[in-house]
């Protein structure tokens, strides 16, 4: 028997409301909102109540693809790292590095974002890296 | 947003312009109710009578893409009866002069013709915010998504000026971002022109910083594209390989249509995603990343409060976060990559990053922290330009004009179409049309029509309709509703299979680049 | 106050009485509901006072609904403040937890929270720590209350009524928050009683089709109240329907271990009815 409340913050809308996410021996169970969060003192909208839900949703994505003979097929992520970053450095390499484009996420962390626009910059070299800040 | 969210209950004027609160931001509404139940007077001006306004002191139903109008008309009548705080003006801003020479010759009576606000309307807002003590500006994506959304938010902060409610606690210039981290996705550089805190990549010194940090020589300096002009390079083959992770273009950009032509003609898409979108059929590499909840890190909420994001269960199926993805094809790209987790890497950008610099993970423990936060002993700033000290200095008056919005309704097109969200989904759908509960609650999109218009085209409720614009048509259901008034149609833009951005107008601010998603003209036909 | 309740869990871990104990403990700078298990510190633990006596209080009874269903065998230690044990003394009638597999290790609540809820009774009878303070001013505040309510004539209490529900953002939070709502089947999603997708929500229909459905199961606990994100005083209408219970029928819900409710006395005899 494991039951834990993990504290966090929502992934959907700009208030930030925190809340813990229940999970009962591995899987997510419940979301019970923060009494003590100065952004929404115990209290939720719907998606908020609910945001368990879509974690678990048997339509995630499991398994990196790639598109073989115009068919997404499961590979390994080896296979998937290799292909994505060799093919990258094919576009560098014929076209140069503003050939290659990056958008970034307003649904991912911080971490991810200084990430992916390091790698832009300093990787590929190109400062073509932009997200979703104006929809 | 300069000010706290719950800043928000202390105001004694309100003014929510091109936000449906209620519904987009709950919680912010929250603050909002809690504001009227303490005396505050709270002013909407909304082309859609959303449920906040029904709470308001006094709603004002404006013209889509007529918010200068309607702001130079307030502006008129704060200076004309001697409402602008003249020694906060004096002591805290520039370029008055050339603004007041700018607004002496607005007349109200063209306001109320431009906007269909009467100008005994008009006067009541600018009596009211202009005589608030603690006046806050409140607005969402009803302000920015237009030609002229840098125009609106100048208007905005021009109004928060001339008043002087800026500054101090319960005033100020408020947008409400709408996506959980879009605050911290700018904030890290996730923008063509932009370091990490806003430094710019034209600016040798910022570039010479990053440059050593990240063991490089140089970095390059050229303003990079955004994604209305990545998509317009595709379409010239000037691009050939785009990274897309947690975006989905072919539901939430305008003209969707075109956006899907571009993705399936570029030679290689990268795509990473929790689920198998739209945008995710096209790629050539489908990545799956980890939710929210199989990962830590931090989120930036929209009153600049970064906060913890913790792992709660084991990324579903082979899902790998985000991070770790990246970490893995950089290195194998050629730039090493080793981090042994978030924690490392948010040590790495409070370090290159002045307005982080004082945050650590430790710090975050509790209630999060509002930057800018420079050191590490410093509490954060629940709001910004304190005592009128703005960033650049002075805070700057722009003399706005008011132009139209790109395109209008005419003999063909003759509805004006207006997008925005529905309480129990969230942007494209991706996440909340995978959870049952919000499903149920609603499960197809729909078109809102007034009443009158619904009786001209003899449809009825429910029924469904063809509605085209000059990019592209598509069938909903119709909504009849006096929330919208006549000749202005609402659809939301959560569903792909009856997708309004199919219709939406692709034009931009040409300073910005935001698309003007919130006007377009569309012709309605009974099917 | 806090020790008092540790020793006991304490013990009633080492007389292996327990599985768990549903508490509550400091977290990552928070309050939050935790299973402290045996054989782990009770470091952390605390009894949900922030600010003020009660402000970080969950429905911890809620949970163990939750846990109950997965592990019917086990029995569960649970923090219980008098309307957490009559929300146990609910559940326990209306077959959603043995009351042979729940031991609650009480506390009283302080004059001031007692006074603040309105409560009807602010200790448990299972008290392990505080001071129990009689319900006299309490109740009579919550009397005064409703009074005041009932002093408004029809159209000025159904005019606040219609404005405060207008408010309604429809998250469910005061269903989602209720230690009381277990139905696997909602009436608030039932079409035939109230339509969805759209807001405001059905007036009055929503909000008063769950205080019917809560006539006799509402503990007056607060927890919906301080839930709701457009502040809706649904304590208050709750308070109401309760009244009216009391003056009928002469029942409040959880005030007695053994309690049957008048509403469902023509279904079938409870399963076990505790001695």
């Amino acid at each position: 028997m494991d039951y834990q409340n993990i504290l966090t913050t929502c992934t959907y809308c700009g208030c930030g409301c925190n809340f813990f996410l229940e999970v009962l021996d591995g899987k997510l169970v419940g979301t019970i909102p923060c009494k003590t969060s100065p952004v929404n003192e115990g209290k939720l909208c719907i998606k908020g109540w609910n945001v368990h839900q879509f974690v678990q949703s048997e339509n995630r994505l499991t398994h990196p693809m790639i598109r073989k003979n115009g068919v997404l097929e499961k590979v390994s992520w080896d296979e998937a790292f290799d292909y994505t970053a060799s093919r990258l450095s094919e576009i560098k390499a014929e076209k140069g590095s503003d050939a290659i484009g990056f958008l970034t996420s307003a649904k991912v962390t911080n971490e991810e974002n200084y990430l992916l626009q390091k790698f832009a910059r300093a990787g590929v070299g190109t400062n073509n890296i932009d997200h979703c800040a104006r929809l | 947003m300069t000010n706290g969210v719950a800043e928000l209950e202390g105001s004694d004027a309100i003014f929510i312009i091109g936000s449906n609160t209620a519904t987009s931001h709950p919680l912010v509404a929250t603050r909002i109710f809690r504001a009227i139940e303490n005396g505050a007077k709270v002013l909407v001006a909304d082309p859609r009578k959303n449920q906040i306004a029904q709470f308001a002191h006094l709603y004002v139903r404006h013209k889509p893409g007529t918010d200068v109008a309607l702001l130079n008309g307030m502006m008129k009548v704060i200076l004309d009866r001697g409402l602008a705080d003249r020694a906060f003006i004096d002591a805290n801003t520039e370029g008055f002069t050339e603004f007041k020479t700018l607004i002496d010759q607005v007349s109200l009576e063209d306001c109320a013709a431009i906007t269909g606000v009467p100008v005994s309307q008009i006067e009541e807002l600018a009596q009211i915010y202009g005589k608030a003590d603690r006046g806050s500006i409140v607005y969402c994506m009803g302000i920015t998504q237009h030609t002229n959304g840098v125009n609106n938010v100048k208007s905005l902060a021009n109004l928060a000026m001339v008043t002087g409610n800026i500054g101090r606690e319960g005033t100020g210039v408020n947008p409400l971002r709408g996506q959980n981290n879009v605050q911290g996705a700018c904030d890290m550089g996730g923008l063509p022109n932009v370091f990490p805190g806003y430094q710019p990549v034209t600016l040798g010194a910022a570039s010479k910083k990053f440059a050593d940090a990240w063991g490089k020589d140089t970095l390059p300096t050229n303003i990079g594209l955004t994604i209305p002009e990545m998509f317009s390079a595709i379409e010239k083959d000037k691009m050939q390989g785009l990274w897309i992770m947690g975006e989905n273009p072919v539901v939430s950009d305008p003209d969707a249509d075109h956006v899907k032509k571009a993705l399936e003609d570029i030679e290689f898409l990268v795509v990473q995603d929790i689920f198998m979108t739209p945008t995710a059929r096209l790629a050539d590499v489908v990545l799956p990343g980890a939710s929210f909840a199989e990962k830590d890190g931090t989120f930036a909420n929209t009153e600049r409060r970064v906060m913890r994001v913790r792992k709660a269960i084991d990324p579903v199926g082979e899902s790998k976060a985000d991070w770790e993805i990246i970490q893995e094809i950089s290195t194998r790209f050629g730039l090493s990559m080793a981090y042994a987790g978030p924690s490392e890497i948010f040590d790495e950008i409070a370090r290159l990053t002045p307005s982080y610099s004082g945050i650590s993970y430790d710090r975050l423990e509790g209630d999060g922290i509002q930057w800018p936060c420079p050191t590490p002993a410093h509490p954060g700033t629940p709001y910004l330009h304190k005592d009128g000290h703005f960033t650049r200095g002075k805070g700057l008056f722009h003399a706005v004009e008011y132009k139209g919005p790109a395109e209008v309704v005419d003999e063909a097109y003759p509805f004006w179409m207006t997008t925005g969200r529905v309480y129990a989904h969230y942007h494209t759908g991706t996440m909340t049309r995978n959870s049952a509960a919000l499903d149920r609650e609603v499960s197809e999109g729909f078109l809102e029509i007034n009443p009158a218009d619904a009786a001209a085209l003899d449809i009825l409720d429910g029924q469904k309709i063809c509605v085209a614009s000059r990019r592209g048509e598509i069938e909903t259901r119709i909504m009849i509703t006096d929330r919208v008034e006549k000749g202005v149609v609402f659809m939301p833009f959560h569903f792909e299979e009856a997708n309004v951005n199919k219709l939406t107008n692709p034009a931009y601010d040409p300073i910005a680049k935001i698309p003007e998603l919130k006007v377009c003209a569309v012709s309605l036909t009974k099917v | 106050m806090i020790d008092m309740v540790k020793e006991k869990i304490e013990a009633l871990f080492k007389e292996k009485k327990i599985a768990g104990f549903l508490g509550l403990r400091e977290q990552n700078g928070q309050v939050a509901p935790h299973l402290f298990m045996e054989g782990q510190a009770l470091e952390g633990m605390c009894l949900g006072d922030r600010k003020i006596a009660g402000d970080a209080r969950y429905p911890l009874n809620k949970i163990l609904v939750t846990l109950a269903r997965q592990y019917p065998e086990e029995t569960f230690g649970i923090l219980a403040r008098g309307c957490d044990e009559r929300g146990l003394y609910g559940l326990f009638r209306l077959n959603q937890l043995d009351p042979d597999k729940v031991i609650a290790v009480g506390i009283a609540c302080p004059g001031d929270l007692a006074l603040a809820c309105e409560c009807k009774k602010p200790f448990p009878e299972a008290l392990v720590a505080g001071e129990k303070i009689q319900a006299g001013d309490s109740i009579k505040a919550g009397r005064e209350t409703l009074a005041a309510m009932d002093t408004l004539d029809l159209d000025k209490r159904f005019s606040f009524w219609k404005n405060q529900f207008s408010k309604c953002v429809k998250c469910y939070g005061c269903r989602d928050i209720c230690p009381m709502c277990f139905c696997r089947e909602c009436s608030l999603e039932c079409e035939d009683l109230v339509s969805k997708g759209d807001l405001p929500v059905d007036i009055p229909v929503f909000h008063l089709t769950r205080a019917m459905h809560m006539a006799d199961r509402c503990v007056d606990c607060g927890l919906c109240d301080e839930a709701c994100p457009a502040d809706i005083p649904l304590r208050l209408l709750y308070k109401k329907t309760a009244q009216i219970m009391d003056i009928e029928f002469g029942f409040t819900s959880g005030i007695n271990k053994d309690e049957r409710s008048p509403l469902s006395m023509m279904g079938p005899a409870p399963k076990k009815v505790a001695k």
